[in-house]
């Protein structure tokens, strides 16, 4: 990327800026889709299916389009583009003839308040036939497990190539065999067979993890409202405002430029609102109603009803010598991804067997539909789950061999050009300047003490535990404008939605690239009818992508702005330079053009000057893998098992820190969501298929009694291919605790666990099977 | 069921609202009254996104009916800021940029507000412990505890000199 030419320090790129929207967020002054209130406002509800299987015999609305106050009942079908093989959950609107998870929408209603709405649900009679369920992937993929899927519904592998961007060859993917099978795949290198039997330590162990939600404080909103010659306007939250229009277009089968997507602010997303789910209806229920109809789903329904991280059942063997030399890795992976089919199967494979290097490998990846509610993205999908089984094995493999495990993960860490189990090169990463950093830190430097140190009655039980673990990024297609202003001011345009903070480091980026301070930079997330089209804000790639975009229109709209002044003054474009908002030429600081000057020109009656536009429209092929670690240090109480989390480093290499203060957000909120993960949170479903913790009460996120301050490192080891040497920041610190957790358990306690959450229950319970503790 | 009217104070303004008996304070705050910071995440008082204050005392407004305010006096995020001015806390969490999706932010201000109220020099496990029943997806709460410690540290002499003015 070039160097910028300025000759004074701009206030930009580097500078922890607080976010331009904070004073606004603080106050209460912003809108989500729940806070808009147009005149005429009708509330819709759904009524969901309580069975996890059944046929539906019979439905009748006619009590509740009697109710005073409904304005609509609608059921499939009302809606002759529903179709019953839905290829995505998106399609899948209301349930058509049978219901395939418990939560699933059978019927909506439209009324003029929302308690009408709900009155009228009750009043909707649906007769059920209950079906035999598949509740568990393990059975659901034997042979003649219940059908989850109509007959003939394909993979959807959307998810995996415009989140992680990452693939398999499709020679490597085969075609699927069980009734519930909906994708398989294995990746294979080297002579397994041989690397065991010349194995001195062969380890194999299951790891487990739930189905964890992705936990945004701000159900899925969305308000529809037709216009009376048939455009469709939609106040989302979403996570990609195009994304959804061409979703609903599809679904709806309506062009799309017909909807207009005005992405609200998203009260967090964390990949559960990259596809559409209630959009749809809604959209539908505004149709046939004539009036703008508000949804807001409860948290039940975000709970049973959501789209949740897979269940991860990861089958792992490994083979080494007495010395720690690696000789063969051999793996099964069986995502669970509930009534519909959206797992990124890809990502397991690559994180199993592309972290070290393994000379030979086998990892058979499937995806196994189950009634249960679908799932989809939730931050680095994956990634924790399979970070989880190799963090934990090579901890485990190290405690069994008497090796360092620092110094064991050191030995085998690929670096940038070994191939990944896809045959891809890894691009230039950090991962070895982070974990260089973990041996660096204080509190990995002082386990030992840490261990000998016995708690607060002497009884205590001490660990300090480590885990890496990174994202890829995502990649796809984007576009930025930048304006100047007739006062100099600049205008940034993109279709990005900001769920992440990542407006004020393109406003940093612009401001760099363009040579004003940051404060001259106004940036817009405009909706789908203004804003150059762009991708989903996920696979940690705004800042990569779009950041990219930005910094190219600000290059393109400083180039125009000093072609014109080059014109104005008769000097070379070469001899000049943007400094305090003026364009100068070098040397000679009384020469200069204002660029309020250069602006005003560009919008003056019978000027020649055209308008400085800079536009920008990247594609992308590279990407800059991001890597995190992270230290946990606890004590586990000998008795119960609760565990206190006393310390909790993470160090990542995020290439250039664009903004540092957002940075450090994004590193310590991705680090307490991989705790939740690893210490409590996981959806509990009985044998019927019925989720058994509905509410934020039995679902446990942590809270801030729960922890520790979050301590963060920032690495910078500069991509080669992001804006000023930047890489995606989101997903990596998501990764890395569950298997941090469980080391640092081990360290403590004895006990390897490898089912999630690690509970003080499964702890004590280990601890008894060992015959201390309980 | 037939509305009732209630009667109450909001943000040091007298207020009076047709209510059904059924509506909570959350939403007769947000669709009544136009008053639209506080948050429902939940509606079942795990979260903390509608707490709001009665009598000075943090509540979760989902939980409570809309009559159980009558003749009290409420206060939103809307009436922290007093004159135009940020709250000490909400000055602290747009430097420490503790706001990023912003849902909850409405919700811990109210609940830091009121434990600064009780105790201005609370100490940061003090906070933790107040702040504990509202959650937060985003931030992992590290941003939240330094600047709600930060305006307990600035609180504890602009208190002392807002206790003599009162």
């Amino acid at each position: 990327m070039s160097v910028m030419k300025t000759t004074r320090d701009i206030k930009g790129v580097g500078d922890p800026i607080p976010r331009a929207d904070g004073r606004e967020k603080v106050t209460g002054a912003v809108q989500y889709v729940a806070d808009i209130q147009p005149r005429g406002l009708l509330h819709a509800k759904l009524l969901r299916s309580p069975h996890a299987h059944a046929k539906i015999v019979r439905i009748d609305t006619s009590k509740a389009k009697a109710l005073p106050g409904v304005r609509a009942v609608v059921t499939a079908k009302d809606m002759p583009q529903l179709k019953k093989k839905a290829p995505t959950r998106a399609h899948a609107v209301l349930a058509i003839d049978r219901v395939v998870f418990s939560g699933q929408p059978v019927a909506a209603v439209a009324a003029d308040e929302l308690a009408i709405a709900e009155e009228a649900l009750d009043l909707i009679e649906v007769e059920y036939q209950v079906l035999p369920v598949a509740v568990d992937p393990l059975k659901s993929m034997q042979p003649g497990a219940p059908p989850v899927a109509e007959a003939g519904t394909e993979a959807d592998t959307s998810e995996a190539l415009a989140h992680s961007a990452v693939a398999l060859t499709s020679s490597e993917t085969e075609p699927a065999k069980a009734v519930n099978i909906s994708q398989q795949a294995t990746v294979k290198r080297g002579d397994v067979a041989k690397g065991f039997a010349e194995a001195d330590h062969v380890l194999e162990k299951t790891y487990r993890v739930p189905m964890v939600h992705q936990g945004y404080l701000e159900p899925h909103a969305v308000l529809a409202q037709w216009d009376t010659v048939g455009n469709l306007t939609l106040w989302a939250s979403t996570q990609g405002s195009f994304n959804t229009r061409s979703e609903v277009a599809d679904v709806l089968e309506i062009p799309e430029n017909r909807i207009k997507v005005i992405p609200v602010e998203c009260g967090g997303g964390f990949g559960g609102k990259i596809r559409a789910l209630c959009e749809p209806i809604t959209a539908e229920l505004a149709r046939v109603t004539g009036k703008p109809v508000r949804y807001v789903m409860t948290r039940k329904e975000e709970l049973e009803a959501g789209m949740p991280a897979p269940q991860v059942i990861i089958k792992l063997k490994t083979g080494v010598k007495r010395d720690g030399t690696l000789l063969a890795l051999e793996a099964d992976t069986i995502l669970d991804t509930g009534a519909f089919s959206g797992t990124v199967l890809a990502v397991s494979a690559v994180f199993l067997g592309s972290m070290y290097k393994w000379p030979a490998f086998e990892i058979r990846g499937m995806e196994v539909l189950t009634h249960k509610p679908s799932v989809a993205a939730y931050r680095a999908p994956g990634a924790p789950q399979t970070i989880f089984a190799i963090e934990s094995h090579m901890a485990q493999i190290a405690r069994e061999l008497g090796l360092d495990p620092l110094e064991f993960r050191m030995r085998h860490l690929i670096q940038e050009g070994d191939p990944m189990v896809n045959n891809q090169p890894w691009q230039s990463n950090g991962a070895k300047q982070v974990l260089a950093k973990v041996g660096e830190h204080p509190i990995w430097k002082g386990r030992k003490e840490w261990a000998a140190s016995g708690g607060k009655d002497g009884r205590g039980l001490r660990g300090t535990g480590f885990a890496l673990g990174g994202w890829l990024g995502g990649l796809q297609p984007t576009s930025a404008t930048v304006r100047l202003n007739p006062d100099g001011s600049l205008n940034v345009l993109t279709g990005q939605v900001d769920i992440a903070g990542t407006n004020i480091s393109l406003a940093q980026i612009a401001a760099s690239a363009f040579g004003v301070d940051f404060d001259q930079v106004k940036i817009t997330t405009g909706d789908t009818d203004s804003a150059p089209l762009t991708g989903l804000s996920a696979g940690s790639k705004t800042i990569y992508t779009v950041g990219s975009a930005v910094l190219k229109a600000a290059e393109d709209a400083r180039r125009q702005t000093l072609e014109i002044a080059a014109k104005e003054m008769e000097a070379s474009i070469h001899d000049l330079e943007i400094r305090d908002n003026k364009v100068v030429v070098k040397g000679a600081p009384d020469k200069s053009v204002t660029l309020a000057s250069i602006g005003k020109k560009g919008n003056l009656y019978m000027s020649k000057v055209p308008p400085v536009l800079g536009t920008a429209t990247p594609a992308f092929s590279q990407q800059a893998p991001g890597f995190a670690a992270q230290i946990a240090r606890v004590e586990v109480d000998p008795d119960t098992g609760e565990t206190t989390l006393h310390d909790f480093v993470v160090i990542q290499d995020v290439g250039k820190a664009i903004n540092p203060l957002g940075v450090e957000g994004q590193m310590q909120g991705g680090a307490v969501q991989s705790l939740g993960i690893a210490m409590t949170e996981g959806l509990m479903f009985d044998d019927s298929g019925r989720l058994m913790n509905p509410s934020l009460l039995d679902y446990r996120k942590l809270t801030a009694a729960d922890l520790p301050n979050i301590e963060t490192i920032i690495v910078e080891v500069p991509s080669p291919s992001g804006p000023f040497g930047a890489r995606g920041v989101g997903e990596p610190p998501i990764v890395p605790a569950p298997a941090a957790i469980a080391n640092a358990v081990e360290d403590a306690a004895g006990v390897r666990i490898t089912e999630l959450p690690v509970t003080p229950e499964r702890i004590a319970l280990a601890r008894a099977a060992k015959g201390n503790g309980g | 069921m037939k509305k009732q009217v209630l009667s109450c104070t909001v943000n040091d303004e007298a207020v009076e609202v047709l209510v059904r008996p059924y509506t909570t304070l959350l939403d007769a705050l947000r669709e009544d009254l136009g008053l639209t910071g506080p948050k429902e995440g939940c509606g079942t008082g795990d979260c903390g996104a509608c707490t709001v204050h009665l009598d000075g005392q943090p509540v979760a407004s989902c939980l409570m009916l809309a009559m159980q305010a009558r003749g009290r006096s409420v206060r939103t995020i809307e009436g922290l800021a007093k004159t135009g001015q940020l709250h000490p806390l909400q000055d602290a969490f747009v430097r420490h940029g503790v706001p990023q999706c912003g849902f909850c932010i409405p919700g811990v201000l109210m609940a830091a507000a009121a434990v600064l109220a009780e105790n201005p020099k609370a100490t940061e496990q003090e906070i933790r412990y107040g702040i504990a029943g509202n959650l937060c997806r985003c931030t992992g709460y590290t941003k939240m505890l330094a600047a709600i410690t930060e305006a307990a540290g600035a609180g504890s002499a602009a208190g002392a000199s807002a206790r003599r003015e009162g």
